[in-house]
């Protein structure tokens, strides 16, 4: 008796519900969602809790600091930008539902600054961001399979490929190590194995890999690492992961006195100086670390645009310190806000893919290595330049007063020296292209 | 025995009725309720499984993740890589993960307590890690598993996410039912049987190793089909889709449910929807600091999970029931 | 060499691991509880530690508030929670899970807790002593003073538990009532009081761990989630009934692990755990140190 009059009651309360749900959902819209006369509102997807978090959590933040500035100087073509963050805590399950979040309920225009492979490529699909065009710019991972466009049509990714990042790095060890071998120290998922298989197309695979699981790197485990790689004849160790785990190597190097003894090469990842010397590592281990880096360092004042960012920062994100994460931010948001003009008054999701296609490589921008954007390739930057990190944590150029910059691409091709010279900073940071 | 088949037919109108009920329900919401939709079907899957191990046979273990993400794998390979049917490739989930379960079964099913889950735990961190190490597995962008767009018949406005809620639903339901009649089935009598006096249950012939392997392999199964499920949902599996997190979310909504029985499994498996959703509206209407931004989701959903075991330690299902009794009287 | 340096390695990863357990086994013993929470009441204590060596500079002040803080965090927690917790639900298999489950809930809430005051970015602590191997001759070993003061400082807290255990009133009322609750109520002990000094204890322990770990490693809300696991996994080892089978399944582990990482490879870390951890619940099911054979039913 009790389960028939459940199964009454629940039969009630399920139409009740189902009735009350579908009079919520608004109808559909003739124009892209998102835009209004004064508006857009743009989303993100990216970690702000967890151990990525700790990583990236400035991200969103540092973005929404520079789009409100912008509102401040009269938005994009009289439209105001907001930021509809949502936190993914960089789990693929997480990022595929916030998404889809972002897309049906919070009725964005675009999405910005998305990050990490593992959850994006999840979000992508599930979220049916191919089939409703919606806009995935400046996706913050340097895995390749990204800039497939037949899989990833409305895709940008920013960051250069891991594959670029090896290639180019073997070609610094080329002419400026003599060519030595080397082991390499990589987080065992895309991101090590891009990296191999860079390295394996420059035709200098590693003499010794280790990949390593995520968060399985403690002091002893870095320490039993580093005491066998002492045992061979190597001299070189490239760090291919997170800050945190380049850390915890150099102060196992510290403690097993191997310093001055291996050379460490970090990666751009790997390689943030204040989370360095925040985790611990002495100053005088980071004097001479080498790092690859596409943007200006972070606490180079007389840098036009790390000066114009960090004023922004400092109004619009107080209590922030400035850092390589705030830097990415906001310059993902300055080429937004250049990609939103580009695209002209009449907003369209159509419009603006199309705008960063044929316009996207002249934005201005911090990167000291040029933009790639093309009708055929999704990949941001296209380079690196290599320098050596001093006692204070500054990325200085590793040979000579400038950086010289590196480009080349994730396939075969060469790796070259770029003379390119950066656009200016437009006035005060703020756009005034179309 | 006629008292029985009564109420085997009544569970079977039942489910059909509410099987009939979705259907309608999916016509009258929105994509995105659609897929929260599908996603409470699959968590309510999940929640059965971990119900059927724990509320009957006595076993807890914290690494159902794991088992999904045997299934999950199974099922992307499947239609990926040998290009099967989706169908196909969703039975192959439950026979792989079946499998798995079994001699995995055969190995902890026998341990005590917390060994069992224990061990469990230190499945659900190496199993997924392990993905990493081959290749053929996909890393992290995974292997797709996509289940197609809705036959054409339905028309043009059937959405994929109601497709995914259609598959979902269907899957769930037919498993439940499943569940729900073995566990009303002498296998249920004798799973509680040894669940509640091990030593009485074997001197009264029962065979408790054997019983808890096959709850272990049964289990496994279903939980294969719903790690099969996540993955359609969120397109491809890789191995952080099976963090050790989702283990621990499955068992909170166990416990919100309350463990004895299958029937409150769609408000557990709601909860773990629902609640995430409330939190993010309490934050955005707060306002607030950024920590206090990523901090309170967290804070609201342990409390939540506190809260349930102190006061409706056996599920919310039970309270009304026990409010019941005593307003008859 | 290699053999001799893994070795070292093994022996300083074994006893941080030890600690972990030992917290989780002193509560196994008086509460028959796996207490997830730990992870959270070592990160919290281990703040409250933090605070300290800021404001005085002193490494020691802040071990000792670590594991003050982390013995009171402990009690309150027994006090205020568990005992509610065991009133409430008593029978049924919820009693199986519930215990569980609080103590996950605990740990998120902890969390957050920590989270909103310390913020989830890194705080380092800086060692008394340097983390800097010995030298013999021109080598330097993968094992200095800090590795050493965490070795004394397991051998010392064994040794206290140990005493505490052995000789004291206290000691045999913990074991009493761990053994059998209902007749050292009816013999006068007060099981609850004893239960709680358990969890006090072990909070010590955790506290413990976590200054320790943490003055090698780095300080964030999250930062003892891996320890937890591997503690967890080290007691099971050791039989989790048993102190020194907590420490021998710490070194067990330890020495597994880095041995795994020198020979092997990186990789194998969480399956050489997880293999171990198979291999002796199927060969030794009673665990390698424990007396009685609880394991199996």
């Amino acid at each position: 008796m009790i389960r028939t009059r459940n199964l009454k009651r629940l039969v009630i309360a399920s139409m009740g519900v189902g009735s009350l749900v579908g009079a919520l959902v608004a109808p559909a819209q003739a124009a892209d969602p998102g835009v209004t006369a004064t508006t857009i509102k743009l989303g993100i997807s990216s970690p702000t809790t967890g151990s990525a978090g700790r990583v990236y959590g400035k991200l969103p933040g540092a973005m929404k600091a520079y789009f409100d500035y912008i509102n401040a100087n009269g938005g994009v073509n009289g439209r105001k930008i907001t930021l509809v963050h949502r936190d993914d805590k960089y789990l693929p399950t997480l990022a595929a539902t916030q998404t889809t979040n972002l897309i049906l309920k919070d009725q964005v225009f675009a999405l910005v600054g998305a990050l990490g492979t593992a959850t994006h490529s999840k979000a992508y699909t599930a979220a049916a961001l191919a089939a409703k065009n919606v806009p995935d710019l400046f996706v913050n991972t340097g895995y390749s399979g990204f800039a497939n466009k037949t899989k990833y049509p409305t895709t940008f990714t920013i960051l250069p490929s891991y594959a670029m990042e090896a290639k180019v790095m073997a070609k610094y060890i080329k002419d400026n190590l003599a060519g030595q071998p080397f082991a390499l120290f990589a987080q065992a998922d895309e991101f090590g194995k891009d990296g191999i298989a860079g390295f394996t197309a420059a035709k200098t695979p590693p003499a010794n890999t280790q990949l390593y699981p995520t968060s399985s790197v403690t002091s002893d485990v870095a320490k039993t690492y580093l005491t066998a790689i002492s045992a061979t004849p190597l001299k070189l160790v490239i760090l291919f992961g997170t800050t945190d785990v380049t850390a915890t190597v150099l102060k196992a190097a510290e403690d097993l006195n191997l310093v001055g003894k291996l050379t460490f090469m970090a990666g751009s990842v790997g390689g943030d100086a204040n989370t360095l010397l925040a985790l611990g590592v002495k100053p005088t281990t980071i004097d001479g670390l080498v790092a690859a880096s596409f943007f200006p360092d972070a606490k180079d004042t007389t840098d036009a645009y790390v000066s114009q960012f960090m004023e922004i920062n400092t109004k619009y994100n107080p209590g922030v310190t400035f850092d390589n994460v705030v830097l990415q931010g906001m310059n993902s948001a300055m080429l937004t806000v250049q990609a939103l003009r580009a695209a002209g008054k009449d907003l369209t999701r159509a419009g603006l893919i199309s705008a960063i296609e044929s316009k996207g490589a002249t934005f201005a921008s911090a990167g000291l290595v040029p933009l790639n954007f093309s009708s055929t390739s999704r990949i941001g930057y296209n380079g690196y330049w290599f320098g050596k990190l001093n006692a204070k944590g500054e990325l200085k150029p590793a040979t000579g007063t400038t950086p010289v910059v590196y480009t080349t691409d994730s396939g075969a091709g060469d790796v070259v020296k770029s003379d390119y010279k950066r656009l200016p900073l437009p006035a005060k940071g703020i756009p005034t292209n179309s | 025995m006629q008292s029985r088949f009564d109420s085997a037919r009544k569970r079977f109108i039942a489910f059909v009725l509410l099987g009939w009920i979705l259907l309608l329900i999916s016509d009258r919401v929105g994509e995105l309720r659609n897929y929260q939709g599908a996603f409470v079907a699959m968590y309510s899957l999940a929640i059965a499984c971990l119900i059927l191990l724990t509320g009957y046979s006595g076993q807890l273990s914290l690494g159902q993740g794991a088992l999904m993400a045997v299934g999950g794998y199974s099922a992307a390979l499947t239609a990926t890589k040998l290009s099967w049917h989706p169908v196909v490739a969703l039975i192959m989930a439950v026979l792989v993960a079946g499998l798995f379960g079994l001699i995995i079964g055969f190995a902890v099913a026998r341990l005590s307590g917390p060994y069992l889950s224990g061990t469990t735990l230190a499945l659900a961190i190496a199993l997924p890690s392990l993905a990493n190490t081959f290749p053929s597995l996909g890393a992290e962008e995974g292997i797709i598993f996509d289940v197609g767009k809705a036959p054409t018949r339905f028309g043009e406005a059937f959405s994929q996410y109601k497709w995914f809620f259609w598959i979902s639903a269907l899957a769930a339901l037919i498993s439940i039912w499943l569940i729900a009649n073995l566990l009303a089935s002498k296998f249920g009598r004798n799973w509680k049987a040894i669940r509640d006096n091990q030593t009485a249950a074997a001197l009264s012939g029962l065979n408790p190793g054997r019983l808890k392997v096959t709850a272990f392999a049964i289990s496994s199964a279903f939980s294969g089909l719903a790690g099969a499920l996540l993955v359609m949902l969120i397109s491809a599996v890789s191995p952080s889709a099976f963090p050790l997190s989702l283990s621990f979310l499955i068992l909170t909504g166990a416990v919100v449910t309350g463990v004895y029985n299958l029937r409150g499994v769609v408000f557990g498996a709601l909860v773990l929807v629902v609640i995430p959703e409330i939190a993010d509206a309490v934050v955005t209407s707060l306002g607030g600091s950024e920590r206090l931004t990523s901090t309170l989701p967290g804070f609201l959903v342990s409390l939540l999970l506190i809260l349930a075991v102190l006061f409706t330690p056996n599920g919310p299902g039970h309270l009304i029931h026990f409010r019941k009794k005593n307003t008859k009287k | 060499m290699k053999l001799f340096d893994t070795f070292l390695t093994g022996l300083s990863t074994g006893s941080i691991y030890s600690l972990m357990s030992i917290a989780l086994v002193l509560v196994w013993r008086s509460t028959r509880v796996i207490n997830f929470a730990q992870a959270g009441q070592a990160v919290l204590s281990t703040y409250v530690g933090y605070e300290i060596i800021v404001r005085t500079n002193s490494f020691w002040f802040g071990l000792i508030a670590a594991m003050i803080a982390g013995a009171a965090i402990g009690a309150l927690i027994d006090f205020f929670f568990m005992r509610a917790l065991f009133k409430r639900v008593k029978s049924g298999p919820i009693v199986l899970v519930a215990p569980v489950v609080a103590t996950l809930g605990l740990l998120g809430i902890i969390q957050a807790i920590t989270g909103f005051i310390w913020g989830l970015d890194n705080k380092s602590i800086t060692p008394p002593v340097t983390t800097g191997g010995f030298t013999i001759g021109d080598r330097t070993l993968p094992f200095g003073p800090l590795n050493l003061l965490i070795v004394v400082a397991v051998t010392v807290s064994l040794l206290i538990l140990a005493i505490i255990f052995q000789r004291t009133n206290i000691g045999l009322s913990l074991r009493a009532s761990a053994f059998s609750p209902e007749i050292s109520k009816l013999s006068g002990i007060k099981v609850d009081a004893i239960r709680t000094f358990g969890w006090a204890l072990s909070g010590a322990a955790g506290g413990l761990a976590g200054i320790l770990f943490v003055s090698n490693s780095a300080l964030n809300p999250n930062a003892m989630d891996v320890l937890l696991v591997f503690g967890f996994v080290s007691a099971v080892i050791g039989g989790l009934d048993s102190l020194i089978g907590a420490v021998a399944g710490g070194f067990v582990l330890g020495m597994a692990i880095n041995f795994a990482v020198a020979y092997i490879d990186t990789q194998m870390i969480f399956p050489t755990t997880f293999l171990i951890l198979i291999l002796v619940l199927l060969l030794k099911p009673s665990g390698l140190f424990s007396r009685s054979k609880g394991r199996r039913d």
